[in-house]
C-alpha cells in the first residue's frame, strides 16, 4: 500500500534531481539519443564496448579552426577512427548562431576540409550540450568502453588560436586514448577547457 | 583616444573602414594603438624620456564596442587573457602585465571573467642603472594579442610601438604624457594589494565545496571571489556572503570535477568599495559559530519552499491520508455550515498542525542544544509511543468499521481533545495529522529537515513552519473555495459505507505499526499490544452497545485506561532487554530472512550474511584495506529503507554488482538511536533514513550519497565509478 506514493515520489524526485546531476570524470557519461548530419540515430549506450570521443564543434571559432586549418583535428579522427574509436562531433550552436549549420552544409562542409568523424551529431537545441556541460568549442571529452567519463577538457595545453603551437602541444585526448588502451591509469583526467563558449540557444 | 568606438554611428563606421583601406599603411610604420573589430588597442608609456634607474608604468589599453569583452588572467569558462610580448632597447625591462579585478561575465550556463568598455592592464617597467644610451631615440615595441568576444569571439593581434628619448641623466624637469599617465594611474589603484598582515584568509572544505573566511578589520556586507586556479571552483555558482564581524564568509562551489583537496585557494576578493586583495587561502578551522552555511534569505526560500511541497506531498501518504479523509468526511458533514465557519475551521486545522509542528521542533532544538543528535522520526524509535499510535489508529479503526460511534462526527480521531466538536475537533485533527506524518520521511523532507537541523532555531522553525502549511494546504483549500466543497456529494447513505471503507487504511495502518514496534520491542511485548488490542475491542463494544449511557462510558473509559496501562508494561516488562539482541533481530529483518519463529539463536545473522553491521571502526578498517565500502543506512519503521532493500539491494542481478565490486557491504540500523550511526550522517550532511552511501577505498576520497529512492541503475552507476580493480581495466582495453 505504501509502494504507489514512493513510486510516484520517485519519479518527482528523478525529474527534479535530473538537472542537479553532474557529468563528472570518473562517473558513467550520461547516455543520449542524437541524430547525425546524415539523419541516423546514435545512442551512447550502443556503443558500449568501444572507446567514444566527443569533439563540440563551432567552425566559426577561432579556436576549433586552429584545429581545423591546421589538419590537427581531421589527423585525430581519422588516426583513432581507424583504432576502433566512435568519435562524435557535436555541433551545439543554436539556430542563427554561430556555427549552427544544417544536415547538408555540415556535410558539405566535412567534405571540404576533410573531416573523418564517426558522425557529426546536431544538438541545435542544445540539449546533449547542456547534458554534458560542455562550456567552450572544442571541448573533449572521452568515453571508455565501460561507458565511464575518462576524459574532459581542454584538446591540448596550449589555450589560444594560435595553429604554430600544435607539433609541440600535449594533446590530451590522445594520451587518455592511449593510457586507457594501455590499461594504465589516465594521468591528466580533467583539464578546463579552452575556447569560444559553446553558442547555446538564449545565450 | 578619448574617444569611445560605440559612439560611433554606422556611416561613421563605414567612413573610418573606407579611410583604414584608403590610407595604406607600410607595415614598418610605427603606431602606438590599433583598431581592430570591436576594439582599439593602444600601448601607454607616459614618460618622453628615460634614464638609468628610473621606473615607471607603461600599459595596454582596450577601448572595446558596447557589449565586447577582453578577458582577466583566468577567463572562466571560455575565453583567453591578451598577452604581451615586448621588445625593449638593451637595459630595460618589463614586468608582467598587471589584471585589475575582472567583472563576472554570465553568458547561459557559463561564467566568464573579464572587461568590458575600456581597461588598462599596467606594466611596471624598468630601467637598469647601467643604462647606456645607443642613440637618442629608443623603440618600445610588444607584439600585443588578444581575443575579444560577444557572442562571438574575435583574436586580434597587434605589432605597437612609441619612440621615446633615451637619456643618459635623469631629467630636471620630466615630460609626461598627462592623459596616458591618468588613465594607468586611475587603473592601477584598483590593481588588488596584497592581504594586509595583520588579516588572514583560510578555508575549510565541505561537501558541496568551500568556506572562505577572509578578515580585512571591518564587517563586509558582500564580496566577490575570484579564482586564479583553473578547475577548483565552479565559476558559474552564486557566491553566496555571510558577514561577519571583522570580514566576510564567502561560500563557494567547487568544481565537479575537483579529485584532491586543494592546498590553497587562490584569487582575488573583491569588496563591495572596489577594494580587491590578493588572497592565498590556507586550510584552516572555521570557528563554529560561522560553520553553518550562510543564512541567506534566498537559499532559506528555497528550502522553505521544498518544505512546502514536501508537505503537500506529505497528503499523500498513506500515513496521513486517512486523516485528510476523515477530514473530508468531516467537510461534506458541514457542508451546510456556512462559509465563514468552514474557513475558520480550516484556519483552526492549519493551526493544528503548526502548533505540533511548532512543538516537535521547539523539542529538536532543545534537545540538539542538549547535545543529542536526533534525527527526524525519532518518536517512532520509542515502543511506547508506537503501541500508543498504534492502539489509537485501532480504536478508531474500529470506530469506523462501525462498532461504535464516537459521538456523530469523525473529527473526534484522537481521544477524549479530539472528539470536542467545532474548533477543537478542527484543531486535533490537525494535531493528529502532523503526528502520523511523522514516519514518512519523504524524499523531499530529507532535505529540508537535513537544512533545518543544521541552521540556527529561527530558520529550523521557518522550515516547519513552511512543511506544516503544505500539510495543511490541501484541507485548507478545501474548506476555503466553497466551489470546491460544493463539488463533495451531499449527506446520505453512501456516507457509513465510506466511513467503514476508511477503517481498511487504518487498519492497514496498524498491522505497519504493530510490525515496526514488534522489530523494537520483540514478540513477547507484542502480546501485551495484542491483549491491549482485544480490551480496546471490548471498550467500544460497550460503547456501540449501550451509547450515550454514562456507566457504559465510565467502564470503556476504565477499560481504555487498562489498554493502555497493558501495552506500557509489556513494554517495560516484556520488551527486548538487550539492543544487541535488537540489531541483530532487526538485520535479520532488513536481509530479508523473517523467521517466523523460533530461538534467538537463530535469528542471528548467517556467517555468510553479506550484510555486516555497521560501525566506525569497521568502515575505517575496511577502507584502509583498500576496500570500497557500501553503508545502507536504515530502520525497521522506515518502510521506503525497507522497499530499496527489497526492490533494489536484494535484486539478484544488484547483489552480483556489489559482490564483484568488491564493496564491503555495511548495514546501519538506526531503529534505536545510535550516536554512532547520527554521526556519520551527519558527517554525510544527512539527518535521517534512508541513506545509502558509498566509501571509495581511498580514505581521503569523499563518499558519495545515493538518492533517497533507489534503482537499480542508480546503485550500478555509483559502483562503476569506483576506480576500477586492474583486472576490469584490462579487460576493458582495445586492441
Amino acid at each position: 500500500m505504501r509502494h504507489l506514493p514512493i513510486l510516484t515520489i520517485a519519479a518527482l524526485c528523478a525529474a527534479l534531481t535530473l538537472s542537479a546531476w553532474a557529468v563528472k570524470v570518473g562517473d558513467p557519461a550520461p547516455d543520449f539519443t542524437a541524430t547525425d548530419s546524415n539523419g541516423q540515430t546514435h545512442k551512447l549506450s550502443e556503443y558500449r564496448g568501444k572507446f567514444v570521443v566527443l569533439e563540440w564543434t563551432n567552425n566559426g571559432c577561432p579556436y576549433t579552426r586552429k584545429h581545423y586549418t591546421s589538419g590537427n583535428m581531421q589527423n585525430l579522427q581519422k588516426e583513432w577512427t581507424t583504432k576502433g574509436v566512435v568519435w562524435l562531433t557535436v555541433l551545439s550552436s543554436s539556430p542563427g548562431a554561430q556555427g549552427y549549420m544544417t544536415a547538408s552544409a555540415e556535410n558539405s562542409y566535412i567534405q571540404q576540409v576533410h573531416a573523418s568523424p564517426t558522425a557529426a551529431l546536431l544538438d541545435p537545441s542544445g540539449a546533449l550540450g547542456h547534458e554534458y556541460e560542455a562550456r567552450t568549442t572544442p571541448d573533449m571529452y572521452v568515453i571508455d568502453p565501460a561507458g565511464k567519463l575518462i576524459y574532459s577538457g581542454a584538446i591540448d595545453d596550449h589555450p589560444n588560436d594560435d595553429p604554430s603551437d600544435i607539433p609541440h602541444s600535449k594533446n590530451y585526448v590522445s594520451a587518455a586514448l592511449t593510457e586507457a588502451m594501455s590499461g594504465q591509469p589516465i594521468a591528466i583526467a580533467y583539464t578546463r577547457p579552452y575556447g569560444c563558449s559553446v553558442k547555446y540557444h538564449g545565450d | 583616444m578619448s574617444f569611445r568606438p560605440h559612439h560611433f554611428s554606422l556611416p561613421a563606421l563605414l567612413a573610418l573602414a573606407f579611410f583604414a583601406f584608403a590610407i595604406p599603411q607600410p607595415a614598418s610604420a610605427q603606431h602606438s594603438s590599433a583598431t581592430a573589430p570591436h576594439v582599439t588597442v593602444s600601448l601607454l608609456v607616459p614618460p618622453a624620456q628615460f634614464a638609468p634607474g628610473e621606473t615607471f608604468t607603461a600599459g595596454l589599453d582596450f577601448k572595446m564596442e558596447e557589449g565586447w569583452h577582453v578577458y582577466w588572467i583566468n577567463a572562466g569558462d571560455s575565453g583567453e587573457p591578451p598577452s604581451i610580448k615586448w621588445t625593449l632597447p638593451a637595459g630595460v625591462t618589463a614586468d608582467a602585465m598587471q589584471f585589475p579585478p575582472p567583472k563576472r561575465l554570465p553568458l547561459g550556463p557559463l561564467m566568464d571573467f573579464g572587461y568590458e568598455d575600456d581597461v588598462v592592464f599596467p606594466i611596471p617597467m624598468h630601467v637598469a642603472q647601467d643604462f647606456r644610451p645607443a642613440q637618442p631615440q629608443a623603440t618600445f615595441a610588444a607584439h600585443v594579442t588578444w581575443l575579444v568576444c560577444r557572442e562571438v569571439c574575435i583574436p586580434g593581434k597587434a605589432d605597437l610601438a612609441l619612440a621615446r628619448t633615451a637619456w643618459s641623466k635623469p631629467a630636471a624637469s620630466p615630460d609626461v604624457d598627462a592623459a596616458a599617465q591618468n588613465l594607468i594611474a586611475r587603473f592601477q589603484s584598483q590593481l588588488p594589494k596584497p592581504l594586509p598582515a595583520t588579516a588572514t584568509a583560510t578555508f575549510a572544505q565541505n561537501p558541496k565545496g568551500f568556506l572562505l573566511n577572509v578578515t580585512t578589520g571591518s564587517k563586509q556586507t558582500s564580496a566577490q571571489f575570484f579564482p586564479l586556479d583553473e578547475t577548483i571552483i565552479a565559476n558559474a555558482a552564486p557566491q553566496p556572503a555571510q558577514p561577519t564581524s571583522n570580514g566576510v564568509q564567502l561560500t563557494l562551489t567547487k568544481d565537479e570535477n575537483l579529485q584532491a583537496p586543494p592546498q590553497k585557494l587562490n584569487g582575488l576578493l573583491e569588496l563591495p568599495d572596489g577594494t580587491a586583495y590578493e588572497i592565498h587561502a590556507t586550510p584552516g578551522v572555521i570557528a563554529a559559530t560561522t560553520t553553518a552555511p550562510p543564512t541567506v534569505f534566498t537559499a532559506i526560500l528555497g528550502a522553505a519552499g521544498l518544505a512546502f511541497i514536501g508537505g503537500i506531498l506529505l497528503n499523500l501518504m498513506p500515513c496521513v491520508f486517512p486523516v485528510l479523509f476523515i477530514k473530508g468526511l468531516s467537510l461534506v458533514q458541514s457542508s451546510q455550515q456556512e462559509r465563514g465557519k468552514l474557513r475558520a475551521h480550516g484556519w483552526v486545522y492549519t493551526l493544528g498542525i503548526l502548533v505540533s509542528f511548532w512543538i516537535v521542533v521547539a523539542v529538536l532544538v532543545i534537545l540538539r542544544a542538549a547535545g543529542r543528535q536526533l534525527g527526524w522520526g525519532f518518536q517512532f524509535q520509542s515502543p511506547v509511543f508506537l503501541a500508543l499510535m498504534a492502539m489509537l489508529l485501532f480504536f478508531l479503526g474500529l470506530a469506523l468499521a462501525g462498532q461504535f460511534e464516537i459521538g456523530l462526527s469523525l473529527t473526534s480521531a484522537g481521544g477524549a481533545l479530539a472528539q470536542k466538536h467545532g474548533y477543537a475537533g478542527s484543531f486535533f485533527t490537525g494535531v493528529l495529522a502532523m503526528v502520523v506524518a511523522t514516519p514518512c520521511t519523504a524524499p523531499f523532507m530529507g532535505a529540508a529537515i537535513g537544512y533545518a537541523l543544521a541552521h540556527p532555531a529561527w530558520v529550523s522553525f521557518a522550515i516547519f513552519t513552511a512543511l506544516a502549511l503544505g500539510l495543511a494546504l490541501p484541507y485548507l483549500a478545501l474548506a476555503y473555495f466553497p466551489a470546491w466543497a460544493r463539488i463533495l456529494p451531499k449527506p446520505g447513505a453512501w456516507m457509513e459505507v465510506l466511513k467503514q471503507a476508511v477503517s481498511i487504511p487504518i487498519f492497514a495502518t496498524v498491522i505497519w505499526l504493530v510490525w515496526v514496534f514488534t522489530q523494537i520491542a520483540g514478540t513477547s511485548a507484542l502480546i501485551g499490544l495484542l491483549a491491549a488490542f482485544l480490551l480496546l475491542a471490548v471498550a467500544g463494544w460497550f460503547l456501540g452497545r449501550w451509547p450515550g449511557k454514562t456507566i457504559a462510558t465510565t467502564i470503556a473509559a476504565l477499560i481504555l485506561i487498562a489498554a493502555i496501562g497493558t501495552s506500557v508494561w509489556s513494554v517495560r516488562a516484556l520488551g527486548m532487554p538487550s539492543p544487541a539482541e535488537t540489531a541483530a533481530l532487526a538485520s535479520m529483518i532488513a536481509n530479508g530472512r523473517i523467521a517466523s519463529s523460533g530461538a534467538p539463536s537463530s535469528q542471528l545473522p548467517a556467517p555468510g550474511s553479506v550484510w555486516q553491521p555497521f560501525t566506525p571502526a569497521l568502515l575505517q578498517q575496511s577502507r584502509a584495506q583498500g576496500k570500497p565500502v557500501f553503508v545502507d543506512f536504515t530502520a525497521s519503521w522506515c518502510l521506503s529503507c525497507q522497499v530499496n532493500e527489497r526492490l533494489i539491494l536484494n535484486r539478484a542481478d544488484v547483489q552480483q554488482r556489489l559482490h564483484e565490486s568488491g564493496a564491503v557491504l555495511l548495514r546501519a540500523d538506526w531503529t534505536n538511536q545510535d550516536p554512532d550511526i547520527t554521526q556519520t550522517l551527519a558527517a554525510l550532511g544527512r539527518s535521517g533514513v534512508p541513506t545509502y552511501a558509498l566509501y571509495p577505498a581511498d580514505p581521503a576520497a569523499p563518499a558519495k550519497v545515493l538518492p533517497e529512492v533507489l534503482t537499480p541503475n542508480i546503485v550500478m552507476g555509483a559502483l562503476a565509478s569506483l576506480p576500477s580493480p586492474p583486472k576490469s581495466t584490462a579487460a576493458m582495453s582495445l586492441p
